[in-house]
């Protein structure tokens, strides 16, 4: 492990993230929740830690608001190493899955404790807690009880707690979770709004794959306590760098196949893999997949795989193929347009992708 | 044939009222026999006359009345019993907060054996803990010698207050202890964490957070420990050593020693009435709290 000495934290220049986490670690005995972690967040730039449950991404946020301690490596914030400063020193507005709204305080008491304990003067605290209950939309609900509200504006109310004391960093923990689909959308799109408003830096901590590429100006996506990918949304779609991340961010077909000098045989197709040599993993997103019952051949254009229709599903906005080829159920989805025939099962399909839209990996 | 299923003579089910009040039927009677009964026989016991030897005689009066509302040695008795009370009660809180806040935060099997030590000490009797209080406090007792193999001379612990507030303090604090983790529901790891990322200190976090969630079980805490430190009759008894005067000690007197079972009477009630003001208090608090 490469673990970044003290005197060399304590120069790192601004620029290269106002958020800096430095070999980051977090072992319980002999199990690491958190690995080496390193990251630069640019300031103003929103960053969505992504994993399964257990990932170390939960874990990673608590140590940068101080809630969890750290076994070794530095967080810096703005040039300055906070590593070991405790949480009411640090200066983060944390938003919690839970929301964690005072139960015996009212909106307005809620939102105003960070300023009363920022020692703000009694008027200029009124004035900031009134101008931060209106940017949630929440005027009016002042001298409610967080009970009273519904879990979107509670939401809303812990958002508005977090910012009003105007915190170097925001960090959310699965805000969204406990809201349902449709409300989802569309607090994901306000805290999207309000924190480029504000342009402050944010870590999104989140398990929802989408949530994680529509929020965020960059997705870290972990696994096992350790980094996996870091990168715009797009990047991690489009070029996923390991076999875990293709297949945690959006859907994939996986085949079996073996590498040789730089072709992988996978399914009686000829895939190019530089680079690998034995057992490979060749995947495909569905909706990349065509599927055509003309019998298209492959060629230099498009890889080929013949196959046979097992299940049909029309979900409305769009079609979805499940099709029994190169010894595995592979999946397509394409939108539907109006008026095509759904195949039964049973019917003889060509399978057909191009070949950029072709990840190879290593089989674990 | 119809298909519709007429109501049956004798088979018609009860009303749920009625069902309710069925079941209530049994306690109700308990109480009236075993609670309300004699306190109506104590009322008319006070304001019974009776001799200076002690002889009830057949007619009423306020005379006892007057004697426990005028005379300074009840007044001060009751004013004393209640500032006993009061103190030994904020005294089994603070001792015991910090216990039922650990508690609170334990997990699993450490939990389990903490809960059992707390209770622990409910299956044995007030007595037999209270003689226990006597082998530590005795002037020949454990703490005693410690201090005198120090060369400090010990200070008394026993036959004064001292010695009943400590016992009783010991006694009631399973009871708090109790009463304040039933209270404890509200009070999640994430509030106080929050607090903390608003930049409180643990100190503020404590008396701004965890205080004002904790209040209901603090509340409940105190009723119980009020009411059955200010009726506590035992501990008073034994680690007094009668120099302590307190009101359940002092009924007991009154009734066994100067048979003057009227004034036994009215101290009783006076206690009674003490409970239902705690008992207002305590509705009080908690409406102001939730």
């Amino acid at each position: 492990m490469i673990r970044t000495a003290p005197e060399e934290t304590a120069g790192l220049k601004q620029g290269e993230g106002f958020l800096s986490l430095r070999g980051l670690t977090r072992r319980y005995g002999d199990f690491v929740a958190v690995d080496d972690f390193n990251l630069d967040v640019p300031k103003g730039e929103l960053v969505a830690f992504l994993g399964p449950s257990g990932c170390g991404k939960t874990t990673s946020l608590r140590m940068i608001a101080g809630l969890a301690p750290s076994t070794s490596g530095h967080i810096v914030v703005n040039g300055r190493d906070i590593t070991g400063v405790p949480p009411y020193q640090r200066d983060m507005g944390l938003v919690f899955q839970s929301y964690a709204l005072f139960p015996h305080m009212d909106i307005a008491k809620n939102v105003a404790f960070g300023l009363e304990m920022r020692k703000v003067p009694k008027a200029e605290a009124a004035e900031r807690v009134r101008e931060a209950i209106a940017m949630v939309r929440l005027t009016g609900k002042e001298h409610h009880r967080p009970a009273q509200l519904s879990g979107g504006q509670q939401q809303r109310v812990a958002l508005a707690r977090a910012l009003v004391v105007r915190p170097s960093i925001l960090l959310l923990d699965e805000p969204l979770s406990n809201l349902d689909a449709k409300l989802r959308d569309e607090m994901r799109n306000e805290i999207r709004d309000i924190q480029k408003r504000l342009g402050i830096t944010a870590v999104f901590v989140t398990h929802d794959q989408m949530e994680a590429l529509t929020i965020c100006d960059k997705v870290v996506v972990m696994n096992h306590g350790k980094l996996e990918q870091m990168g715009t949304p797009h990047e991690i779609y489009e070029h996923p760098k390991t076999a875990f991340v293709a297949g945690f961010v959006g859907r994939i077909n996986r085949l079996a196949g073996k590498a040789s000098g730089g072709v992988a045989e996978v399914a009686g197709l000829k895939v190019a893999a530089p680079g690998f040599n034995g057992p490979v993993e060749v995947m495909v997103r569905p909706h990349r997949v065509s599927l055509s019952t003309d019998g298209v051949q492959a060629d230099g254009e498009r890889h080929a795989l013949p196959g046979t229709v097992t299940r049909a599903t029309f979900a409305g906005d769009i079609l979805e193929y499940e099709v029994e080829a190169g010894g595995t159920i592979m999946k397509t989805e394409a939108a539907t347009r109006g008026g095509e025939a759904v195949l039964a099962p049973g019917t003889p399909v060509t399978l057909s992708w191009r070949p950029q839209d072709t990840y190879v990996y290593a089989a674990s | 044939m119809t298909a519709i299923d007429l109501p049956v003579a004798g088979k018609r089910p009860m009303s749920p009222t009625a069902v309710v009040m069925l079941l209530l039927l049994p306690i109700a009677v308990i109480n009236a026999i075993g609670f309300l009964w004699p306190v109506v026989n104590l009322l008319r016991m006070s304001f019974r006359d009776s001799e200076a030897s002690g002889a009830l005689l057949e007619t009423s009066g306020l005379t006892t009345w007057i004697n426990v509302l005028s005379d300074s040695f009840t007044l001060d008795l009751i004013t004393g019993s209640i500032g006993v009370s009061l103190f030994i009660t904020v005294l089994t809180l603070v001792c015991s907060y910090p216990i039922a806040l650990y508690l609170h935060r334990c997990s699993g099997l450490w939990r389990t054996v903490l809960l059992v030590l707390v209770i622990a000490p409910l299956l044995t009797s007030a007595v037999v803990r209270t003689y226990g209080w006597i082998a530590i406090l005795s002037d020949q007792g454990l703490i005693a010698n410690a201090l005198l193999a120090l060369g400090i001379t010990p200070p008394r612990l026993m036959f004064n207050l001292t010695g009943v507030i400590i016992g009783l303090t010991e006694i009631l604090m399973p009871y708090m202890i109790l009463a304040l983790l039933s209270g404890f529901g509200r009070l999640d790891p994430r509030f106080e964490e929050a607090a903390l990322t608003l930049g409180a200190t643990p100190w503020k976090t404590f008396w701004r957070v965890v205080v004002p969630l904790t209040a209901p079980g603090m509340a409940l805490g105190c009723l119980l420990c009020f009411v059955l430190a200010i009726s506590s009759f035992v501990t008073p008894k034994l680690l007094g050593g009668g120099r302590v005067f307190l009101l359940a000690t002092e009924i007991y007197d009154q009734a066994i020693v100067t048979l003057n079972w009227p004034m036994a009477a009215a101290l009783s009630i006076i206690i009674l009435v003490l409970f239902g003001f705690a008992l207002a208090l305590y509705t009080r608090a908690l409406r102001r709290i939730a």
